[in-house]
């Protein structure tokens, strides 16, 4: 990797407009100049007019398609523009700016592929996983060998190796726990780091229950599936 | 009633096929998605002309009234074209995923491209410009 890396800031949106300007303004507060881009994921509460006059770069379509799809279509962005890493964030305001740094660390000295901000790791005492939470990080971390303390974390660094196999093959709907079945069947080397998190600045997990129920099945699914599934090559140009 | 059953058989197999290439004729069927109907009318019909391959595919599976087997591979068949169609469809929400992803992508190439149009950072020339794209970093 070259002296200063590229860096592209990933932030998937919708219906953040309450929490949208805070969080780019927090963003620009901690890493001046860097390059934004928003996934506006068809959002209804004028998220799309907030983009338009912030100083960032986004995309965006009519209708909800879930985070997979607009973290993937991100990731090409980005692969396609030349970005080296891609840092990604959550429009809510819960994960603070000021630790991306500390998710750079293990791709700048080239340790790691992926680094996940954990919000529960064993030295973050702070916040307590839920049972589900607790369970799935469990199932997870037997099946990875490799310790999963915050399975549904959505603030990641992402170093050239991973953004280039993410852009093209990042589970669909609320990737995140597959992401770390994913990571493992294709040999990426992925490091937690834990970081200091916020409450949200508004709203609620985007977890209602049957969101829950068929993120629960499409879990159960990825379980059995992702690991017995062909490793998928990696392209770039 | 044996020979009313192979009959009325015979005479669906046979409008099912005609329909089948009626629709691929007037290109409301693709040729792709029409071979699975083909070979199911067309083996429908053999079966309806070949009594004696389903009594003794009855015999064979211990079913006293042979044109249940007909209704059984019916019931196969049709279930598979479920599970195909599935498939496709799958393939189609693949490709629907990307063209909105990668029409997105344009959208804002398209956007960032004019914004530096206006700014001057690019020559407007009758030529096609460049995209302006920094060069990948060695490694």
């Amino acid at each position: 990797m070259t002296a200063s890396p590229r860096i592209l800031t990933l932030i998937p949106a919708h219906n953040e407009a309450p929490s949208l300007r805070a969080v780019i303004s927090d963003l620009r507060a901690h890493r001046p100049g860097a390059d934004v881009l928003v996934v506006n994921d068809g959002s209804t509460d004028g998220t799309a007019a907030i983009l338009r006059e912030l100083d960032v770069k986004w995309l965006d379509w009519p209708e909800r398609r879930g985070a997979g799809s607009a973290l993937r279509a991100g990731l090409r962005y980005a692969a396609r523009q030349g970005y080296d890493i891609v840092v990604r964030l959550d429009a809510d305001g819960q994960h603070d700016a000021s630790e991306i740094a500390r998710l750079l660390m293990p791709l700048a000295v080239g340790s790691a592929d992926v680094v996940l901000g954990s919000r529960f790791s064993s030295l973050n005492r702070s916040r307590h996983p839920g049972p589900i939470q607790r369970s799935l990080g469990a199932l997870l971390s037997m099946i990875t060998r490799r310790a999963v303390t915050d399975p549904t974390s959505g603030f990641w660094a992402l170093g050239p190796r991973s953004v280039a196999l993410l852009a093209e093959h990042l589970p669909d709907g609320y990737p995140e726990p597959e992401l770390h079945l994913f990571l493992s069947r294709n040999a990426m080397r992925v490091v937690e780091v834990d970081v200091q998190w916020r409450a949200r600045l508004h709203g609620r997990s985007s977890l209602t229950l049957t969101r829950l129920v068929t993120a629960g099945a499409r879990v159960a699914l990825a379980v059995i599936i992702v690991p017995v599934r062909a490793s998928v090559g990696i392209t770039r140009d | 009633m044996t020979d009313r059953v192979q009959i009325v058989a015979l005479v669906s197999s046979a409008l099912l096929l005609l329909l089948v290439l009626e629709l691929v004729r007037r290109r409301r069927l693709s040729e792709e998605y029409s071979a699975l109907w083909i070979v199911l009318s067309v083996s429908l019909i053999g079966i309806s002309l070949r009594r004696d391959v389903l009594d003794s595919a009855a015999k064979w599976l211990g079913v006293y009234y042979p044109p249940t087997v007909l209704v059984l591979i019916l019931v196969a068949v049709i279930s598979v074209a479920a599970l195909s169609f599935s498939v496709i469809l799958s393939r189609h929400q693949r490709q629907i995923d990307r063209l909105i992803e990668e029409n997105a992508i344009m959208g804002a190439e398209l956007r960032e491209l004019r914004s530096d149009l206006e700014v001057g950072k690019v020559e407007h020339t009758d030529e096609m410009p460049e995209p302006e794209r920094p060069a990948a970093p060695e490694r």
